[in-house]
């Protein structure tokens, strides 16, 4: 546990410094949850005084004061509630956005072209949500509730330290303890349903992508067979874990009832030895009830917090990591462009081997060179050491003028066209882009929407897209990546075709296992 | 009713002891009263297990029905992978709030107030009218709050999504921004969205909260309303301390159920959201039975496409023209023809993973006449057809494992002999990761290959192939080729590549679809 709690409790931290006043915040939606809290505790507390005393018969006026502080508990609960529930989302999301901020800004200085990332990016996005739920559904309703647990136990503990003492414990129990236990229970469960649920995930996905395959060659009622016996597995390791907070719940449910018989045992025979007034009676025995309700959501915050707190130790893992490389890519014009490689030696930093060792190279104006090797072997990541985004673990590399890459799988914004050419050159004028779309051969509207992740273009379109904004600004050098892998011959053709006309006689490095491709070079040059 | 005996129990005993001023009978109470605790939470617990049991049975009986949708349906785009994967894991757990919290508490708020609200009515009616007077007024109220609230927070909510989005996509374009030089100067971008972003969702709060507030407002405002009636009217007399103690007790636990449903109301609208996702899936899966006829033998029979077109629901033009084409035992045909005509879908008609939506596709034998191939049994039918798709899916194990879809009791030698005929430069143990990771495009193209080959070797009467992406060798190709000529299997196959042109019987060339 704090192993968890500690990257965790520092994330924090520094996200309450970066928001404005955050500590201050955080006290105030603090104090307003264990108001709301409290003013139904007190609620409770004072309707059984004043129907005691009532019980006395005295003079209305006697209970005029406690009529109106029961109305007025009344209010202020729901009122406070509200409150509370406005500044404590707004803490969270003013410290989501802070969070997201030094997220995007680390990851931002750190190359992470041609980095094998796997779901890393998507993860990022994911785990930063976490924040929110902390705030509000863990750190704000722990603190209210140790405050009203502490405030009602004084109350009490005015008139009935006995009483007080069993309500302080069982309070623990139902408040911090058994949430706590089922926390480490569910998160010992979690840890068998995590790969189990990751199988699931990867069978339905791998069933899923290979659906033509399999239902081709009649594998699919296998498939589905084994997607059912992961399913089953996972049904029983779900069903120990609600086994599990049933027993938690169960058990408020009894701490509670523990309370109310101790306050009722204990007040019951304080008031047959005449050591406390008879009207203070049920004040003690109805207060635990109302106090105890407050728990009941503490077993869900509890695994709330597991989940919370190992995506933001996962995220401050990312936060804290050394950056690699440059981040951004480094524009300088120049008159004579041209790339030189002189016995580099490629590898990602950190990595055990190289992807290239002691390679030259030379590309000048005219030039189009093809760099050919076998898939998988990094050719992004040569790419970015190019490009001087990643250094080169030995040689030189010495490039020269404004560098033009086209990727592979340049992501495509979801916004307009004319913005996602704008990525190229930011202050790119509406004819400039579509000028550039035009030498890419698209002829789209500006504001024509791609969609998320481009869903509204097809690969063609999309791969030209990137090719506009590699064009819509000057540039010496281009660097083409994969230009035509998963396009059709004819589309590939097409775009080859436009390509090699926009780029004219600039300096061109085309890593490709494309024949076609390769035919169009000055230069072959083949690795591995 | 345990709630009941409770409020009931805990009055008695406390103004016994009030005005005794002795403990008599404090016992028996106290025991009672902590069996009456003791029995809830049983009763807690076993709700919680068969809350979770009912949901796990739902969760399992959509998964396997989504999954055999997505069999059904075969051909679906690839992008939606993610999307399923979404639906059958996460997506599906949203049931258990709506099974575990949402439904429970529906039920018990369907009872309990008048369970509660009748034993109040029974001890003292006039405190039972304040409750019936207010608790109806809760969902009238938040049907008011929610009916008025609902077109702002809807058009707020587009907005919302796009803000929301707006980080995950720049993250995500993080690499290309870095390779423009953009990357760093976007970061204030990012600072002003997500400004907004809070601006906007708090403006949402400010309405959606406003249900809640008016919820506990009536609840907690009542129950201080009958604590101070019940009060006054017991200093003059109208109604004994038991009664009101009683009264006080439960008068809580009349709005508890009520207020419990609007906090689980969101489980409940993300539960729906995901049964509605999953049986969108099962419902585009159609329901119409399989075939049952065994499929005549294609060594001697005609397959033909009579006007055969298909265009997906919902599109606005058809992803193949109406298509006549025969094919003869032992022939070899190349489909042809530019971009978007319809060549892959005429294979998805020929292999059954779509149903003509106009014309038919007939086989057609001496013996049995001419069947609609959807009348046949699909598993007797593919067994005589080699397929090769555009881009091959392959299951994560090995490269033999992957070879061995098509025989799955073919030796570790034979799949290493129809690698070689396809030259794959690769052993038949190497690994194969998710989607195919550790093999190159051409790579998994030869694997494909070697498949179809091995299915061919089994008795496989005709070669169904796709074209592959560019950049892929032609060699490995011609010789499946060749290899269907030898024995004699028939072949439709879509390409470009003079070689494979010039080995077809018969090149048929597709119109482009009008636009």
């Amino acid at each position: 546990m704090n192993r968890t709690l500690s990257p965790t409790r520092t994330l924090m931290r520094q996200l309450l410094d970066a928001v404005e006043r955050g500590r201050w915040r955080l006290a105030a939606s603090i104090l307003l949850a264990a108001g709301a809290s409290g003013a139904s505790v007190a609620l409770m507390g004072l309707s059984a005084w004043l129907l005691s005393r009532a019980a006395e018969m005295p003079p209305v006026l006697y209970l005029q004061a406690a009529a109106v502080g029961v109305r007025f508990f009344g209010i202020s609960r729901g009122v406070l509630r509200y409150i509370e529930r406005l500044v404590g989302h707004d803490l969270a999301l003013r410290m989501q956005a802070a969070l997201r901020l030094r997220t995007y800004d680390s990851l931002s200085r750190t190359t992470l072209l041609g980095r094998r990332r796997g779901d890393l990016l998507t993860r990022v996005v994911a785990d930063a949500t976490a924040i929110q739920d902390l705030v509000v559904r863990v750190v704000v309703p722990f603190s209210a509730a140790s405050l009203v647990i502490v405030g009602t136990t004084v109350m009490i503990g005015r008139f009935s330290p006995g009483s007080a003492a069993v309500l302080f414990g069982s309070a623990l129990l139902a408040g911090v303890l058994l949430p706590w236990l089922t926390q480490r229970l569910s998160l010992q469960m979690d840890a068998a349903a995590v790969p189990t649920r990751g199988r699931l995930a990867d069978e339905v996905h791998q069933t899923s992508r290979a659906a033509q395959d399999l239902v081709a060659f009649g594998a699919d009622r296998a498939a589905l067979t084994r997607l059912l016996t992961v399913d089953e597995e996972l049904r029983r390791i779900e069903a120990r874990s609600s086994w599990a907070r049933g027993l938690a719940t169960a058990g408020q449910i009894v701490a509670a009832g523990i309370a109310v018989v101790a306050a009722l045992w204990i007040g019951g025979h304080a008031v047959a030895a005449g050591e406390l007034k008879p009207r203070l009676l049920a004040v003690l025995v109805l207060t635990p009830l109302a106090l105890h309700e407050v728990f009941s959501t503490f077993t869900q915050s509890a695994q709330t917090f597991t989940r919370a707190g190992s995506a933001l130790t996962r995220l401050a893992a990312v936060l804290d990591a050394e950056p690699v490389g440059r981040g951004d890519v480094e524009q300088v014009p120049s008159d004579s462009p041209g790339l030189v490689l002189d016995e580099v030696t490629v590898g990602w930093p950190g990595e055990p081997e190289p992807v290239l060792r002691d390679f030259s190279l030379s590309v000048q104006p005219g030039q189009r060179v093809a760099l050919v090797g076998p898939s998988g072997i990094g050719k992004t990541t040569i790419a970015a050491t190019v490009m001087g985004m990643i250094p080169a673990w030995s040689g030189e590399v010495s490039s020269t003028g404004r560098i033009g890459y086209l990727a592979q799988d340049a992501h495509l914004f979801a916004t307009t066209v004319a913005e996602n050419v704008r990525v190229g050159r930011r202050d790119a004028t509406d004819e400039q882009i579509s000028d550039a779309l035009g030498r890419a051969g698209l002829d789209f509207p500006l504001d024509r929407l791609v969609g998320e992740r481009g869903s509204t273009v097809s690969g063609g379109e999309a791969r030209r897209i990137a090719l506009a904004r590699v064009l819509v600004d000057e540039r010496d050098l281009l660097i083409l990546d994969e230009p035509t892998e998963h396009l059709d011959h004819e589309t590939a053709h097409a775009l080859m075709t436009d390509l090699w006309r926009a780029v004219e006689d600039r300096p061109v490095l085309v890593i490709t296992h494309d024949a076609d491709v390769m035919a169009q070079c000055t230069q072959v040059v083949r690795l591995g | 009713m345990l709630v009941i005996g409770q409020a009931w129990l805990l009055s008695r005993s406390v103004v016994g002891v009030f005005e005794t001023r002795s403990t008599d009978g404090l016992w028996t109470a106290g025991a009672l009263l902590l069996a009456v605790f003791a029995a809830r939470g049983l009763l807690a617990w076993l709700q919680s297990v068969l809350a979770h049991r009912a949901s796990a049975a739902v969760k399992s009986q959509l998964r396997r029905e989504v999954m055999a949708a997505r069999l059904r349906r075969p051909t679906g785009d690839r992008a939606s992978a993610s999307t399923l994967v979404t639906v059958v894991t996460s997506g599906l757990d949203d049931l258990d709030g709506y099974f575990s919290k949402y439904l429970p508490q529906l039920a018990l708020a369907l009872v309990v107030p008048f369970l509660v609200g009748g034993a109040i009515l029974w001890a003292d009616w006039q405190s039972a009218l304040i409750v019936a007077f207010t608790l109806p007024l809760i969902p009238v109220f938040m049907a008011l709050v929610g009916w008025t609230t609902a077109k702002a927070t809807a058009r707020r909510f587009a907005v919302l999504d796009r803000l929301a989005n707006h980080f995950a996509d720049l993250v995500e374009g993080l690499p290309t921004l870095q390779a423009f030089g953009r990357a760093r100067a976007q970061a204030k971008g990012v600072a002003i969205t997500e400004d907004a972003n809070r601006r906007e969702t708090m403006r949402v709060l400010y309405v959606s909260f406003l249900s809640a507030f008016v919820l506990e407002l009536l609840a907690t405002l009542s129950v201080a309303v009958v604590a101070v009636t019940v009060g006054f009217r017991l200093v003059f007399g109208h109604v004994d301390f038991t009664t009101a103690l009683f009264v006080l007790i439960l008068a809580p636990d009349a709005f508890l159920p009520v207020r419990q449903v609007g906090v689980h109301y969101h489980d409940s609208a993300d539960g729906v959201a995901a049964a509605d996702a999953a049986f969108a899936i099962i419902d585009a899966a159609g329901d119409e039975p399989d075939g049952t006829l065994p499929a005549p033998n294609l060594a001697t029979s005609r397959v033909r496409f009579e006007g055969a077109g298909f265009t997906h629901p919902g599109a606005d033009r058809a992803s193949l023209e109406p298509l006549d084409l025969t094919l003869h035992p032992g022939e070899m045909v190349a489909l042809s023809g530019a971009s978007g005509a319809g060549k892959t879908t005429a294979l998805r008609l020929l292999m059954g993973f779509e149903q003509p939506t106009v014309g038919r596709l007939v086989v057609e034998s001496d013996e049995a006449g001419a069947l609609d191939r959807g009348s046949l049994d699909p598993a007797s039918w593919r067994e005589q057809l080699a397929f090769v798709p555009q881009l091959p899916g392959l299951v994560p194990g090995s490269v033999a494992d992957n070879v061995r879809l098509a025989a799955p009791e073919a030796g570790i030698d034979e799949v290493e002999q129809v690698l070689t005929e396809v030259g794959a430069d690769f052993s038949a143990h190497q690994t194969v990761g998710d989607d195919g990771e550790g093999l190159s495009a051409g790579q998994l193209r030869r694997v494909a290959l070697a498949r179809a080959l091995l299915r061919l070797r089994r008795g496989a009467r005709l070669l169904v192939l796709d074209e592959p992406t560019a950049g892929l060798d032609a060699d490995s190709e011609a010789t499946v080729l060749e290899a269907v000529r030898a024995t004699g299997a028939g072949a439709l196959i879509v390409t470009h590549r003079p070689a494979a042109l010039a080995l077809a019987d018969r090149v048929v060339e597709l119109e482009a679809v009008a636009r």
